[in-house]
């Protein structure tokens, strides 16, 4: 398919996303140039385009995407795929605090680190991060997957409320109200079957799965006190 | 919301220009004030203070009472005194004057006048310019980016906690800390249980806001003899909101970012050049496509970079 490439510079972005979203409504494919880490770069993509953005973005770059398969080449700042409902993004290096905000499905794969609270308040669909996540991932989150090879920083998958928190190694530390899972025979060649989908090499893995202990579901605020933890 | 930034040079150069264009990158961040500390060639004799006149139709008045507490504590203007030609009804003043030799208690004396005349800096190297607007705005108005220096901070606020005037803004300097400034992207909860214990120790705040505390908690720690990196430390455990905050005095910026990792900020450069910001897309404009920042996105992290440059 033909490919169509807009540079960002210090353009206006509502500018820049319209003449993505005119080149995709043409039946093109999208590259993305002179990046310089700008915001909210490619929101709201439909199902069916296929955007690279050749460097690193700011913050929410694919969020609200509707089914778009979406490629930052380099790094992204805070909330990448935010709020995503389906499609494909992948970030070739570090995503920025909270990515995957709020996500309901589809696939948000981050070959580098993740920073605080990926994933937190999710609702669906898979977060795989190859290297690290940051402090708090996971928090509150609802459903849905995250997978991590690098193992995670402190307070891992804090107040998860449901869905799965997935380590090849071990966290720093756990959230509260969370509990450390065997997994099924089933669900461990789902998640190696989503690994090798992604082109990650098989590899013997120790999987932590971390589900939510369910105390929290029946909060009582006179308990709070032992939810404190500072 | 607020966005901070940071910049060093490696020699003394545009760092009002640099500073400017961190800021205008994040105006979207807040636009009710915008504010710089800037460090020129260091003073051996005398110091620049920065202060804002409440009326321009007094300022003659003003300066005349100004000077006559000067000449109170043994000094005197080194330069004749200069201000913005606006036509705001505030006028930001600087002047040059000699060595006081207690200066807290000058600082003291002079703040009889604050409610009219308040002194927002005095340092070797420091000037503060911090007025209402954006980052063009202050800019054009107090010719910052010709400002030539070797580093300094920029702050863009959206106000959530006090008012907003020229002299509720970023930065705050250390009242009465020679050449020490903050800005601070956050919130500090128990600010005034803070100042309760510091004011009651001599210290004084001009304003409600709550990140005027910092320069001081620092500095009051410092000057107990804890080394910057420790009261850093120091400020993580025992001040409590969402916080990151640049602080800088004549040989280095530092910063401090609380323990929920909430406010962000980058990196990028080598020192002895670096810029730091709230946001990357900030530094970019002055590193274009130039490898990768550093995102300090853990909790409850401090770092401390040195200003290299040798002066003449």
């Amino acid at each position: 398919m033909t490919v169509t490439t807009i540079a960002v510079g210090e353009r206006p972005i509502r500018e820049v996303n319209a003449e993505i979203r005119a080149a995709l409504s043409a039946g093109r494919d999208v590259q993305v140039t002179d990046t310089r880490s700008r915001h909210n770069l490619g929101v709201g993509l439909p199902a069916g385009a296929t955007v690279h953005f050749a460097g690193s973005v700011g913050y929410y770059c694919g969020g609200l995407n509707d089914g778009a398969n979406i490629e930052v080449e380099r790094n992204a700042g805070w909330a990448v795929g935010e709020a995503m409902a389906t499609g494909e993004i992948l970030v070739n290096g570090y995503a920025g605090m909270s990515a995957g905000a709020s996500m309901r499905g589809g696939l948000l794969h981050i070959r580098g680190d993740a920073g605080p609270r990926c994933g937190v308040a999710m609702k669906g669909g898979d977060i795989l991060v190859e290297g690290r996540l940051g402090y708090l991932s996971g928090f509150m989150a609802h459903a849905g997957r995250i997978i991590a090879l690098g193992g995670a920083d402190d307070a891992c998958a804090d107040s998860l409320w449901g869905g799965e928190v997935w380590l090849a190694q071990p966290p720093k530390s756990l959230g509260v109200d969370t509990r450390i899972a065997e997994p099924d025979p089933d669900e461990v060649a789902a998640v190696n079957a989503l690994l090798a989908a992604r082109g990650i090499p098989d590899a013997p893995r120790e999987w932590h799965k971390i589900v939510s202990a369910q105390r929290l579901w029946h909060f009582e605020s006179r308990d709070a006190g032992a939810w404190l933890m500072i | 919301m607020c966005g901070i930034a940071g910049r060093i040079l490696g020699t003394p150069g545009p760092v009002g220009r640099d500073l400017v264009e961190l800021m205008e990158a994040q105006v979207h961040r807040g636009a009710d004030s915008t504010g710089f500390a800037l460090y020129g060639p260091p003073r051996s004799q005398g110091y620049v203070v920065r202060a804002v006149s409440m009326d321009r139709g007094q300022l003659d008045r003003h300066l005349d009472d100004f000077r006559q507490t000067l000449r109170d504590h043994g000094s005197e203007f080194l330069e004749d005194p200069t201000w913005d030609s606006a036509t705001t009804r505030h006028v930001s003043v600087r002047m040059v004057v000699d060595d006081i030799p207690d200066l807290p208690r000058w600082v003291t004396d002079a703040d009889a006048m604050a409610d009219r005349f308040e002194v927002q800096s005095v340092g070797r190297s420091l000037e503060v310019v911090k007025d209402l607007g954006t980052a063009a705005d202050v800019a054009d108005k107090h010719d910052v980016r010709s400002f030539v220096g070797t580093h300094g901070l920029g702050h863009a606020r959206l106000a959530t906690e006090s008012s907003v005037s020229p002299t509720a803004s970023h930065p705050f300097w250390a009242r009465p800390f020679p050449d020490v400034a903050i800005v601070h992207n956050g919130q500090i909860t128990d600010y005034y249980l803070w100042r309760d214990r510091l004011t009651r120790r001599g210290y004084r705040f001009l304003t409600q806001n709550d990140s005027e505390l910092i320069a001081v908690w620092i500095s009051d720690r410092m000057h107990h003899g804890t080394s910057k990196d420790e009261a850093l430390q120091q400020s993580i455990g025992e001040i409590d909101g969402v916080f990151t905050f640049l602080i800088a005095d004549e040989r280095s910026i530092g910063f401090a970012k609380d323990r929920w990792a909430i406010k962000p900020l980058v990196a990028m450069g080598e020192l002895p050049e670096l810029a730091v910001a709230t946001e990357e897309q900030a530094v970019r404009r002055i590193y274009q496509e130039e490898g990768d920042v550093i995102n300090y996105d853990g909790p409850g992290v401090t770092q401390t970079w040195a200003v290299q440059v040798a002066h003449a």
